[in-house]
């Protein structure tokens, strides 16, 4: 008896809970959840700054951080959350999720690295050795895109995930030749001044992180997913023109309190090489956007097919950057 | 599939009675059409919630197992398990030559066991997937740190049992061997280790399962490489069929192995068992 009286009491509880956790997140319907594929960085200060500003307009958002870009895109698709941080390219195609992009933050940046001692340029990694990434990841593509470009054929392509890694590896002259991002070139140039060569790389545009939500949430939250990608926008544009202004962005809107003092001093340097560079898309991407990660991704193997048979609007929805363009101008 | 004959000989079904009944006698006298049944309505039950879908991420059995077979065929699986066997094969035989060996010493001496089971009484209940990534903080990300993470899964399991099973050899076979005036080391190596040895391979066994876990969370947390890479390979371009058929693969082959070496186990070691 006393057995039975405990799991009723126990399937009480559970319904109450569950009873609980619907009404709360009824009553949270009209927040925005943001869900971005890494922990908070330097690297993503900008983006905190815009969310902030977007916030300024009346828009609620509540980011949330997970592990990896993978599961904030599940997130997303599941309706665990509204707006994802990433390029779902592949999870658009091959499962026919319905969400869509609608706007570029990044562009990929990366920097092959190579020891000064041993090559020179693209030409001398003929038959050597490089390390990227991971399988199917930017870093690989990029690599592969220049081996068909220069002519060259690497002897073989290894797998160390991290750019920090990548660059620790590098310097203790465990790899001889890689890439790694901005950080990490920024490194090697300080710990080793003129001991590596950066290899020239043009013309490689392929998105690194846009934002994506289900169809049906850029139906019907229109007005709010316009205020967001305008107050990115804008913040791009100005970050481009004023680099050091997100420093006082941080302190403004009190944007990572817990920053240790060494990477407080990255933000302006950080912020500056890339305004210099035009890393930040100042009109969103949109279709010229999908068109080059059509061309960079199918190399890749994130997307198969012929990239002239994609279709940008099975993977974008322009509308919403087409309103706030004809509103901000495109630049 | 070793392990359906342990339970004795197939005999033939010559059933008269009701379908029920008949159903019943087939699944006692051979149970491995009990499991064929239980794995058949498994199969039939992802297969229908891959249908529904219950998610835009989780492909049908048979999608599944078209790319199971297809990369048997290709021979990615063939490469993947030859990098993934190779931490693998290494720690459990380090885990395997050190674990015996400690849980013997700890077994026969109360120091040693003092000294040395609680440590390997905490590494058993410590949260292993958070300590892995540690290990590349001091060994990297080559094969060593690989082999570690299988070794701290495998040896608390392997030396554990190996101090229980000798800690309690049957005290009347040690007063036997004592009255026939059995020096300490016929004691120990005629008696007291064969008495211990079912329970030994047993720990072993346990140790290759946990060992198995250990590989592939070594795969997926440190580098992916093996089996870890097919599966994260497959989850970021979202060929979501190849990597749920990656995944059952590693059931697969835990499972098959773990069955032969029962079986082994049981015909070998302990006879007893057969006839229950």
């Amino acid at each position: 008896m006393s057995r039975r009286l405990a799991s009723l009491k126990a399937g009480t509880a559970a319904l109450a809970i569950g009873v609980a956790l619907m009404v709360s997140s009824a009553a949270e319907a009209a927040k925005v959840r943001v869900v971005y594929g890494d922990i908070p960085s330097v690297e993503s200060l900008h983006l905190l700054a815009a969310f902030e500003r977007a916030k300024e307009k009346g828009v609620d958002i509540e980011m949330t951080y997970l592990k990896s870009e993978d599961i904030a895109a599940q997130a997303v698709v599941g309706g665990q959350a509204d707006i994802g941080v990433g390029g779902p390219y592949a999870l658009v195609q091959k499962v026919k999720a319905p969400i869509r992009m609608f706007m570029q933050l990044s562009t990929l940046r990366f920097y092959p690295a190579v020891n000064g001692e041993f090559y020179k340029t693209w030409k001398d990694l003929n038959g050597q050795e490089v390390a990227v990434h991971s399988r199917g990841s930017g870093t690989e593509a990029i690599m592969k895109l220049m081996e068909q470009r220069q002519g060259i054929k690497f002897s073989k392509i290894s797998y160390i995930p991290g750019a920090e890694v990548r660059t620790g590896a590098l310097l203790q002259g465990n790899v001889k030749a890689s890439i790694v991002d901005s950080s990490g070139r920024r490194l090697l140039e300080t710990q080793a001044p003129g001991k590596f060569i950066i290899l020239p790389l043009e013309g490689v545009n392929a998105t690194d992180e846009a934002l994506f939500a289900n169809t049906n949430f850029l139906e019907k939250n229109a007005a709010d997913v316009d205020k967001i990608v305008e107050a990115i926008i804008t913040t791009w544009r100005e970050v481009t023109e004023k680099p050091s202004v997100v420093t006082e962005w941080r302190a403004k809107y009190k944007l990572l309190p817990d920053l240790p003092a060494a990477q407080v001093n990255e933000i302006g340097p950080y912020f500056e090489e890339l305004a210099k560079g035009k890393a930040f898309p100042l009109s969103g991407g949109g279709a010229v956007a999908a068109k080059d990660d059509f061309a960079f991704y199918t190399l890749s193997g994130q997307l198969t097919g012929e990239p002239a048979s994609l279709k940008v609007e099975d993977f974008w929805d322009t509308r919403p950057l087409d309103r706030v363009l004809a509103k901000v101008g495109t630049k | 599939m070793a392990s359906s004959q342990v339970n004795g000989p197939a005999r033939a079904v010559h059933s008269p009675a009701g379908w029920g009944l008949s159903l019943g006698r087939l699944f006692t006298q051979h149970p491995i059409a009990s499991r064929v049944v239980s794995l058949g309505l498994f199969f039939l039950m992802w297969e229908i919630a891959g249908r529904v879908p219950i998610s835009y991420a989780f492909p049908t059995f048979l999608e599944t197992l078209s790319a199971f077979v297809t990369m048997l065929f290709d021979g990615s699986l063939f490469v993947a398990y030859g990098s993934t066997l190779q931490p693998l094969i290494i720690g459990i035989a380090i885990s395997g030559v050190v674990g015996v060996a400690l849980g013997i010493v700890m077994g026969l001496s109360r120091t040693a066991e003092w000294l040395v089971a609680p440590l390997f009484i905490v590494l058993q209940s410590a949260p292993m997937a958070a300590l892995i990534p540690l290990i590349t903080f001091v060994y990297g990300i080559g094969l060593a740190a690989k082999t570690l993470a299988v070794i701290m899964l495998a040896l608390p399991v392997i030396v554990l049992n190996g101090y229980k099973a000798v800690r309690n050899a049957n005290p009347s076979l040690v007063a036997m061997c004592y009255s026939f005036q059995g020096t300490k080391l016929q004691q120990i190596a005629k008696i007291i280790i064969p008495d211990a040895s079912p329970v030994i391979f047993a720990g072993l066994r346990l140790g290759l399962a946990a060992g198995f876990i250990g590989v592939i969370l070594a795969e997926l947390l440190i580098t992916p490489t093996g089996i870890g890479d097919l599966i994260t390979y497959h989850r970021s371009v979202a060929n979501y069929a190849e990597m749920y058929a990656a995944v059952v693969s590693i059931i697969l082959v835990s499972t098959l192995t773990l069955a032969a070496l029962e079986a082994f186990e049981v015909r070998v070691l302990r006879p007893e068992k057969r006839r229950g």
